[in-house]
């Protein structure tokens, strides 16, 4: 019974991580590998606003945290990737080089050592089917499906959502009925940097703010979404179940430290069987004939 | 109140549009008719803007070099350098070759992501006249767009263009691949769309005879340029017309 809460969290934990990095995948076609920087970047800054400017409330502090980290997003849109735009290889390194930049001028700039902690929302725990929970996993439970409604709602029922469904699907045909494509890109990186500026400070208050956080972060999303198919928001779900149970149950049975191993397991196995992944379909074939 | 002056679209060194000049009144429906890589696809995105995306992507990847030069004019104004989401903002909405309807997304979704410029009280009527015009839609709103027949496919593509509250439609080739009995219901339309809104159209298409008896004005495209002009009783009576396109 243990195993099926923790495995339960851990998944919803992993799909809270990947969220962001699929919602940018399936709007505007670009690979974030910036995704695990903007997370770290999330956490350091609500970080700093929490103890350099005394006296803000923590929940301030939160949303200014994700919204800086969404304004950061946007920026790497706007000035950079809109240059490259269409050319994956491209994308791929100069998402990864900001990410890089990004990271290791956090380190530079003094986030080394474990004194970099977020506080929990409510401190203690509660026993669930004879697991010991602590509310903050509670909280990234109800956040983590609170956050797929809400994004399931806003992709439906909303102008803007509606677009981001027609850009997804076909770029140019959205562009005939009158959306433009740059700004629904340059939004879809706002929001995916908020959710992942969100899932960095629901998550980081389990441990410490480190530099590598963002790297581990950033494979366990490139994992979950070549796992579910990339763009796939089912995919994300369904990955992030078999990888979270997965992990708990090596953690379970063999050692806590082959977590990471799983996950690029996960990758190499996916891409042997089924390379576009659960959901996933290679459509690139499809728009160019 | 349309107006496409002097045209002239390169691909690298070929040239895939050469000086073509054409013109559309208010509430006129023009058809342009010609063979395969006779150029009709070019000028259909070098009107509503999209022959833009597809220069600028090119460029950006190092690809073909695309040249554009002409001028387009729209209620007295020059979009040449207007971007395709701002024309279909200024009332140039393309409905595309091969109808590129959302697949994964219901009819109704279709429909109300097509309906992205207007507001709710214009959507709700675009929405009533959509399914007014093409019943057949009624039956698979909740459909997802894939699983229709090409006949389907094409009313919504046409439904979905006309959410956007168009002044002018631009239908390129609707008739592809369609049964004559689709053809007739998509040809009907596309006359009621006009006679009801008041809305221009300019319709391409392989085949002349479908859509020859609602046109009030054709041009006849040969490898990029216009060889032939004319009203429908003028294009009609042209012996070359009759044996090219009409198999007399």
């Amino acid at each position: 019974m243990e195993l099926v809460v923790y495995g339960i969290i851990n998944s919803i934990t992993l799909s809270l991580i990947s969220l962001g990095f699929t919602l940018v995948y399936s709007i505007s076609r670009v690979p974030n590998f910036a995704h695990g920087a903007l997370y770290v970047a999330g956490g350091y800054l609500t970080w700093v606003f929490l103890n350099h400017f005394l006296g803000i409330p923590y929940f301030l502090a939160i949303l200014l945290g994700v919204i800086i980290t969404s304004a950061v997003g946007a920026a790497i849109y706007q000035f950079i990737l809109v240059r490259i735009r269409g050319m994956e290889i491209s994308e791929i390194i100069a998402t990864y080089a900001i990410g890089l930049a990004i990271l290791e001028g956090l380190r530079w700039g003094g986030l080394r050592g474990g004194t970099f902690v977020l506080p929990a929302f409510f401190p203690g725990s509660v026993n669930i089917l004879g697991a010991s929970v602590d509310y903050q996993r509670l909280i990234i439970v109800g956040a983590g499906v609170l956050t797929f409604i809400i994004l399931y709602l806003f992709t439906r029922f909303t102008k803007v959502g509606l677009a981001f469904r027609g850009i997804a699907q076909d770029e140019r045909a959205a562009m005939m009925l009158g959306i433009n494509s740059d700004m629904t890109a340059v939004l879809s990186l706002a929001i995916g940097s908020a959710l992942a500026g969100l899932a960095a400070i629901l998550l980081l208050p389990l441990g410490n703010i480190v530099v590598e956080g963002g790297y581990n972060v950033l494979v366990f999303a490139v994992a979950v979404c070549v796992i579910g198919g990339l763009g796939s928001w089912g995919g994300v779900i369904v990955a992030s179940f078999i990888i979270g149970f997965a992990q708990i149950l090596t953690e379970y049975f063999i050692s806590a430290h082959y977590q990471m191993v799983v996950a690029l397991l996960a990758i190499i196995i996916t891409l042997l069987v089924k390379p576009s992944g659960i959901f996933g379909k290679q459509k690139e074939l499809e728009e160019r004939v | 109140m349309f107006e496409a002056f002097e045209l002239m679209v390169f691909f690298e060194n070929m040239i895939a549009l050469n000086n073509v000049s054409v013109t559309c009144g208010e509430g006129k429906i023009i058809g342009i008719f010609g063979s395969n890589s006779a150029g009709k696809s070019t000028f259909m995105h070098a009107i509503s803007g999209i022959i833009l995306d597809i220069k600028k992507k090119e460029e950006m990847r190092g690809g073909e070099r695309i040249s554009v030069y002409g001028r387009v004019f729209f209620n007295g104004k020059d979009m040449s350098a207007v971007r395709p989401h701002n024309r279909a903002k200024l009332g140039i909405v393309l409905c595309p070759e091969r109808r590129r309807i959302f697949p994964e997304s219901s009819v109704l979704e279709n429909l109300k992501i097509g309906s992205y410029l207007t507001g709710s009280r214009e959507t709700k009527q675009n929405l009533e006249y959509v399914l007014d015009l093409f019943p057949r839609l009624k039956d698979h709103l909740h459909r997802q767009g894939g699983f229709l027949s090409g006949g389907e496919q094409q009313m919504l593509a046409i439904g979905r263009a006309l959410m956007a509250s168009p002044k002018m439609l631009l239908l390129d080739e609707p008739l592809l691949g369609l049964s004559p009995a689709y053809q007739e219901i998509v040809v009907n339309g596309t006359k009621a769309i006009r006679d009801s809104k008041g809305i221009s159209i300019i319709i391409t298409e392989q085949y002349a005879r479908p859509v020859m008896p609602i046109i009030d004005y054709g041009y006849i495209l040969e490898n990029g340029s216009s060889v032939l002009m004319g009203t429908r009783e003028e294009l009609m009576d042209n012996p070359d017309v009759k044996s090219a396109y009409f198999g007399v």
